[in-house]
């Protein structure tokens, strides 16, 4: 006989998972056809079969310090041809987010950001932070440093206003959206790292220390990332490997415009709005078309796949949701202020500074952490071994 | 004692459709109690799926054994009427007092045949064989199998109207080809109903991911029968499709589309068992000769546990815990290659067989054609009525044994309801 092993279930973590979009869980029968059909696990020990029956166990720690969560792209062949509806693909998505919220600090936010309930607050901080605190600081600047006749920060001054739409002067000035967006970025650095570095003292208690060098695992998974290699091995979901590396590309594109844009400012001195013909304008206006393109395919393509692959989490369609809200209100603040529609563009341009401080502060505890986290991961499994190069 | 010569005491025959093991057993435990019974049965032979098996649960006979005492019984029994090709039409009316419309396909043999075979000597058209899930071909006038009941041939009619049909009965020394037969449609009056037709082997062709139909070697468990049958395509020798070599390295996969949301949700009950079995047709055949059964977990209800004990004593017979979601061929030998999670060791393996049988369930015959009349189903189109009864495994997946039990008290239930 070999020795029993005592195990001590986490039941709250089980009930958790159940309630992050993994409620198919308990079907699980442990038949390994999941294991069989996925595309982009390893032989040994495969996923996601394991990752089910841990997860009906409550092995928190298992799943957790087990890089597999994130080699995993739901692709949702698993799920597709699961014999019992189970649906690893979600339950594993379901774990992915339940370890983003246990990394993140502060922990707090990371259970606001996945629970419904919490929306209305997480939206109330930037609404007040914009609509309240902002216009009272811009009271404060005296007269002389203003150029415009009204005062900035004063939403509904600004909508009856029949000047010219520039939002820096009439809405928002730069210093405060510096200040603003500078802190809730910091505040996100902070708590990417601080998730970060538990991430890997976990990774490398229970795996061991990586071997090879991590250097060489980095750029083996950014070089995975940009051709966006796993999506490719899906069946199911092929073509999210389009419409994510779209998503993908977006983001790299406003971010490099924003650096830019940071440069014209701050290097060139040179106050915005900026002509059409800009060639930052235009990666921008481009990226942002990409953006859009890329987010709708992404919805069109969830939808289109929820019979075999389910239709996700509120955890999936918050963070979708906020990314659309984003690249729609930037457009349309964008095309309203050159069409000049006062009582439209200021409002717009409100919800999408609302709509950026939301991906931006809650970055580490949202689904936008995937990225920091599933790079960690795939880091970690390639120098441990653990992730072999895919053709 | 009941006297023997009692007649129907209540006016009300029961019929019976399908002529297998359970509707034979229900027709006869309810005539031979006195009552007139009507078997109804759309191939052209009795015995239906039990006489395409090898060797049947519980004492692995060989199933002329069984079928034959059966026909037997129906042979001394007058009050037993049977018609085969036949199927119903339509069904009027309620309990005792069922009006039903039959229609008889034409077998284009009369009963002057003595199964001489000169029919099919002269016949120069081959069709697919059915009833070897077209491993092999059969003439277009056939004997359906050797044991058929009634021994009479058929003619396909897809010959007639041509030459070959005329020399098929140009061929006939006893005139009992007729050409002119015609299908014939008829009502009979009945006091109760019992839906007996059976079931069908999943269509395995639909588990995309285990590519049947694509890889040659790669069979179903009926098939396999029909392999393993003396009266079968290659005369009981268990040979590749491929290449007809000598099977040494045989696989199992269960539950193929069985217990499966996407296919048949149940589960068979006798897939588990029917497996064990083969593996033994393989390993009498061939002392040389290793079998694997890849399985989720291996069900042996009651006594067939024993059974199961039996097969796993032998050294040759291994048992791999993981269900084969993907199967594949090597194009240069045409072995049989499964991807499997041995759940176990936490290892996903690829294997090697020269011939791998599909375990694959049974799907009720209604899932296809309903009953032409008042009848209820469950999600998975097992009859469930009250009304027009149902037995056997198209009321729910049985073993031969448990449908032989279940078609006897399904005899009472009918007597019940023409005496009421």
């Amino acid at each position: 006989m070999a020795e029993g092993k005592l195990i001590t279930p986490d039941l709250n973590f089980v009930k958790k998972i159940v309630n992050s979009g993994g409620e198919s869980l308990k079907k699980c029968y442990q038949c390994a056809t999941c294991s069989v059909v996925c595309n982009v696990t390893p032989d040994d020990k495969p996923f996601p079969r394991k990752e089910m029956i841990h997860a009906q166990w409550g092995l928190k720690d298992k799943l957790f310090a087990n890089p597999d969560i994130w080699l995993c792209h739901q692709c949702s062949d698993c799920t597709a041809f699961c014999p019992r509806g189970a649906k690893p693909g979600e339950v594993l998505g379901a774990i992915r987010k339940l370890s983003i919220e246990n990394y993140s600090f502060p922990s707090f936010l990371g259970k606001m950001v996945g629970d419904s309930k919490f929306l209305i607050f997480l939206l109330a901080l930037p609404v007040v932070l914009f609509g309240v605190v902002a216009p009272y600081v811009a009271q404060l600047i005296p007269q002389q440093y203003l150029e415009g006749s009204t005062r900035p920060g004063n939403l509904f001054q600004a909508m009856s206003s029949s000047e010219p739409i520039v939002y820096a002067e009439r809405l928002m000035p730069v210093p405060i959206i510096d200040t603003i967006f500078g802190l809730a970025a910091l505040f996100a650095v902070f708590g990417f790292f601080t998730g970060i570095m538990r991430y890997w003292k976990d990774l490398s208690a229970v795996n061991g220390k990586p071997k090879g060098s991590i250097l060489n695992a980095i750029t083996a998974t950014i070089a995975e990332f940009l051709a966006h290699k796993k999506f490719k091995k899906c069946d199911v979901t092929v073509d999210r490997s389009k419409s994510h590396l779209f998503v993908f590309y977006g983001f790299v594109g406003l971010a490099i415009t924003t650096t830019w844009a940071i440069f014209y400012l701050y290097g060139l001195q040179r106050p915005s709005p900026y002509p059409l013909y800009d060639p930052m304008k235009i990666l921008g206006n481009a990226s942002a078309i990409g953006l859009l393109l890329g987010i709708s395919w992404v919805i069109s393509n969830r939808l289109k796949n929820a019979p075999k692959a389910g239709i996700g989490s509120y955890y999936d369609w918050l963070f979708i949701s906020v990314v659309l809200t984003i690249v729609v209100t930037g457009i349309l603040s964008e095309l309203l202020r050159l069409l000049g529609v006062a009582i439209l563009a200021y409002p717009v341009y409100f919800i999408h500074l609302v709509a950026i401080f939301f991906l931006f502060a809650y970055a580490p505890f949202s689904k936008m952490a995937h990225m920091v986290y599933r790079t960690t991961a795939l880091v970690f499994a390639k120098s441990t071994g653990r992730d072999k190069e895919i053709a | 004692m009941a006297d023997e010569k009692t007649v129907t005491p209540e006016s009300g025959t029961i019929l019976v459709v399908g002529g297998g093991i359970s509707g034979i057993t229900t027709a006869l435990e309810a005539a031979e109690v006195g009552y007139e019974v009507f078997i109804v049965e759309k191939n052209p032979y009795l015995g239906g799926r039990v006489a395409q098996l090898n060797k049947y649960f519980p004492k692995l006979c060989p199933p002329t054994c069984g079928l034959e005492i059966n026909f037997q019984r129906i042979k001394k029994n007058n009050l037993v009427k049977w018609f085969t090709m036949t199927e119903v039409e339509k069904i009027s009316g309620g309990p005792g007092n069922y009006d039903v419309a039959l229609k008889q396909s034409p077998r284009y043999v009369n009963n002057n045949c003595t199964c001489c075979g000169k029919c099919a000597e002269a016949c120069d058209v081959e069709v697919s064989n059915t009833f070897n899930f077209g491993m092999d071909k059969r003439k277009s006038a056939y004997l359906p199998h050797e044991m058929a009941f009634p021994q009479r041939y058929v003619l396909d009619p897809s010959i007639i109207g041509t030459a070959t049909a005329q020399k098929c009965k140009d061929a006939c020394p006893y005139k009992a080809i007729d050409l002119d037969d015609k299908p014939k449609t008829f009502n009979i009056k009945v006091a109760s109903i019992v839906w007996a037709t059976g079931w069908n082997p999943y269509d395995a062709t639909k588990m995309t991911n285990l590519s049947f139909g694509k890889v040659q070697n790669l069979i179903t468990n009926m098939m396999m029968e029909r392999l393993a049958a003396v009266n079968g395509p290659t005369n009981g020798k268990i040979v590749r499709p491929s290449d007809g070599k000598v099977v040494n390295n045989i696989a199992f996969v269960q539950c193929a589309g069985s217990r499966d949301e996407n296919h048949l949700p149940f589960c068979s009950y006798i897939c588990c068992l029917a497996s064990l079995k083969q593996t033994t047709y393989i390993r009498e055949a061939n002392p040389e000769s290793k079998a694997t059964i890849y399985y989720i977990d291996l069900r042996t209800p009651g006594r067939y546990e024993k059974f199961y004990n039996k097969v796993k004593a032998d050294g040759n017979v291994s048992f791999l815990k993981g269900k084969v979601a993907k199967i594949e061929e090597d194009p240069a030998t045409k072995d049989v290659i499964v991807t499997v999670e041995d759940t176990l060791s936490g290892k996903k393996i690829q294997a090697r067989h020269e011939m791998v049988v599909l375990a694959t369930g049974m799907e009720p015959s209604t899932a296809q054609v309903k009953v032409p009349g008042n009848a209820k189903y469950d999600d998975n189109s097992f009859v469930i009525s009250e009304e027009i009864l149902a037995t056997g495994c198209v009321k729910k997946p049985s073993d031969v044994m448990s449908s032989g039990q279940t078609a006897t008290g399904t005899a009472l239930k009918a007597i019940q309801m023409v005496r009421r």
